[in-house]
């Protein structure tokens, strides 16, 4: 006889490493999220190759037409579908399956999963067929077909959706009481990712809704200096949900590779509300020079308030280090400053992803952007290619590294698959990571001696006048193409990683525990445990007298050179500034 | 006998409360966001006195 089995429950498969249940209809969300997303990747990234080949000026690949219509395209495929649709499989995942709990309207969700690739579909459909040559930020008097605001739309609105969805998912999920007390830390980061994402959403619906009813002759024009107001609120706010997504996947992997352990719930909860209140406003960047604002509502919003959020970020950018060291140490790892990073599983391309994300998030984009957010040095920054030195560090080296990271666990753990390519596999991080890191620092160079951004030809051979640039620009672009070259193969190779594992992969099969096993993450097979005296190893780690590097002494190490690389690199930018701008 | 009064459920601190109330968070966000930015931001482009041509 065999015993029966209830019609909820067998809509649930239990996973044999996490013993999480995983609902039917948000693994399906989450399998089609992640494909979609990682095809924008790939339309992206041979985007990516043929800009960087122009911007290369020994190279100087592409005609203008195709320059400026391809670079429009690079954006909305990396900064918007790439990221968003991953983000929206972070948040089925994160509000199902870490919570155990049922998606609420899966049918709902699988319609605003048709609705976002329709408007996919028609945005690149506009911009390849050059109906939509108005760059990523379509700033007004440009003017694209109206099939292209159009469809930014449909894609806005099915996110939005999809972002309430959620909600009511953790809402019938606390209701039902599959979790108890407040949400896991990780699920609060996609949480806090999801409220950023409505306040974007809402921003770019306030925008792209009047832009396209202008685009269709049905009002006159559309304010130029309002349309950048509410756009950035959009454009870098998106941002900022990756921001979030990208921290409590930090957190996910650090658990899972070396066994993590959250220093204080208090202190990390509360830097994920300082993003929810303040880190929307870092758009104001954008504006800075802008003459429609004064310096108060400049000041007020780069400054005062969204150092609540940069104050966030070095509070993440402490803890989840310091976590790791301290998993590490609980589990015996205790020799020297920096020996449990030395014994740390740098062959776990989760592990390699999340650390090398940390590093260049925080020591080139979070620095390079709190300098260059800062109004008055951002004169002599705007419009160069520092701007995007700092965002590719950012977004590319922080989210799209850590996002690799995370699908290397979700292959296996969400498709059930062997990651293909595993020798590929555990060096790609680095590949890709460092080729960002090239490209960031070639672009960040160039920019410093002027070299201008979304510009064709900076030698301006068709124009009545020349410019000359210092000679040193030659050697940085040519930095700047060799990462870009090496980014781009690094992002292939993980695609190609990515659908032979999905699509011809090999299942996991029996489970195995306790051995390495070509094609699964380290962390699913030999999972970090601690020692059955964890509880004596944590006492002696806390010992009076261990000095002021405490429980954590390496991070701290660490830490401290991160602080003096900020303070050296934010004083020179002033004194760049006064060199630049005399006064007196 | 009757078995004793189990001990009151403690309640969880205030801040935790609040930190745990994601839709109290979400309406925080919006409403920070559209004043400090958006409609102070809009304030400015419509007090701005228009420009004279030449």
């Amino acid at each position: 006889m065999t015993a029966a089995v209830s019609p909820i429950a067998s809509l649930f498969r239990t996973c044999p490493y996490t013993q999480k249940k995983v609902h039917k209809d948000a693994e399906y969300l989450v399998k089609v999220n992640a494909v979609v997303s990682v095809v924008s990747l790939l339309v992206g990234a041979i985007a990516a190759l043929l800009l960087v080949l122009t911007r290369w000026q020994a190279v100087h690949l592409l005609p203008a037409t195709w320059y400026y219509r391809l670079l429009g395209v690079h954006g909305m495929n990396m900064l918007i579908f790439f990221i968003i649709y991953f983000e929206m499989a972070v948040l089925w995942f994160t509000s199902t399956v870490l919570l155990d709990a049922r998606p609420v309207t899966p049918r709902l969700g699988k319609a605003m999963f048709g609705l976002m690739v329709l408007g996919s579909l028609l945005v690149e459909w506009t911009q390849f067929s050059g109906r939509a040559d108005v760059l990523f930020t379509s700033y007004p008097p440009l003017k694209a077909h109206p099939v292209f605001y159009l469809g930014v739309i449909l894609f806005a609105v099915g996110a939005l959706v999809v972002v309430g969805i959620f909600f009511a998912t953790l809402t019938v999920a606390k209701r039902e009481k599959t979790y108890e007390g407040s949400l896991p830390l990780v699920v609060y980061g996609a949480m806090t990712a999801a409220i950023i994402a409505v306040i974007t959403l809402l921003h770019g619906a306030m925008i792209y809704v009047p832009t396209f009813l202008w685009s269709v002759g049905l009002i006159p024009a559309v304010d130029p200096q309002t349309y950048r107001l509410f756009w950035w609120a959009l454009g870098h706010s998106s941002q900022q949900i990756n921001v979030a997504a990208m921290v409590a996947i930090w957190y996910m992997l650090g658990g899972l590779t070396v066994g993590a352990v959250v220093l204080n719930e208090k202190v990390s909860r509360s830097a994920f509300v300082l993003y929810i209140l303040f880190i929307s406003m870092a758009s104001a960047h954008h504006l800075l020079v802008d003459p429609g604002f004064g310096p108060a509502w400049k000041i007020v919003n780069t400054s005062y308030f969204m150092y609540m959020a940069v104050l966030a970020s070095m509070i993440h950018g402490f803890t989840v280090p310091a976590g790791m060291e301290l998993g590490m140490r609980l589990r015996g790892y205790t020799d020297g400053l920096f020996g449990w990073l030395r014994r740390a599983p740098w062959g776990d391309p989760g592990f390699s992803a999340t650390v090398l994300s940390v590093i260049v998030f925080g020591f080139v984009g979070g620095i390079t952007g709190v300098t260059i957010g800062t109004e008055q040095i951002n004169i002599i920054v705007h419009n160069t290619l520092r701007v995007p030195g700092h965002f590719h560090s950012t977004v590319v080296s922080g989210t799209a590294t850590a996002f690799m990271g995370a699908t290397y666990y979700l292959i296996p753990l969400v498709f059930r698959k062997k990651v293909a390519y595993w020798k590929a596999a555990q060096w790609q991080p680095y590949l890709f990571a460092g080729g960002i890191f090239l490209l960031s620092m070639g672009m960040t160079f160039a920019g410093s001696f002027g070299v201008p951004r979304r510009h064709w030809d900076i030698s301006f051979s068709m124009s009545p006048f020349d410019v000359q640039f210092n000679p040193t620009v030659d050697l940085v672009l040519a930095v700047m193409g060799i990462g870009g070259i090496l980014a781009v193969i690094g992002a292939l190779i993980f695609i190609a990683i990515a659908v032979k594992s999905v699509f011809f992969g090999e299942p996991i099969g029996e489970l195995q525990m306790g051995v390495d096993v070509p094609g699964l993450p380290r962390g699913l097979t030999k999972p970090p445990t601690f020692p059955p005296d964890v509880d004596a190893i944590n006492e002696r780690l806390h010992a009076p007298g261990r000095g002021i590097g405490g429980v954590t002494p390496g991070t701290l190490g660490l830490v401290t050179i991160f602080l003096m690389a900020f303070m050296v690199y934010y004083f020179t930018n002033w004194k760049l500034l006064t060199v630049l701008w005399k006064v007196g | 006998m009757t078995p004793p009064n189990p001990p009151p459920a403690e309640s969880p601190p205030l801040m935790q409360r609040l930190f745990d109330n994601v839709y109290l968070l979400l309406v925080l966000g919006i409403v920070v966001m559209l004043i400090v930015y958006t409609g102070w931001g809009m304030w400015e482009i419509l007090t701005m006195p228009q420009g004279t041509l030449p």
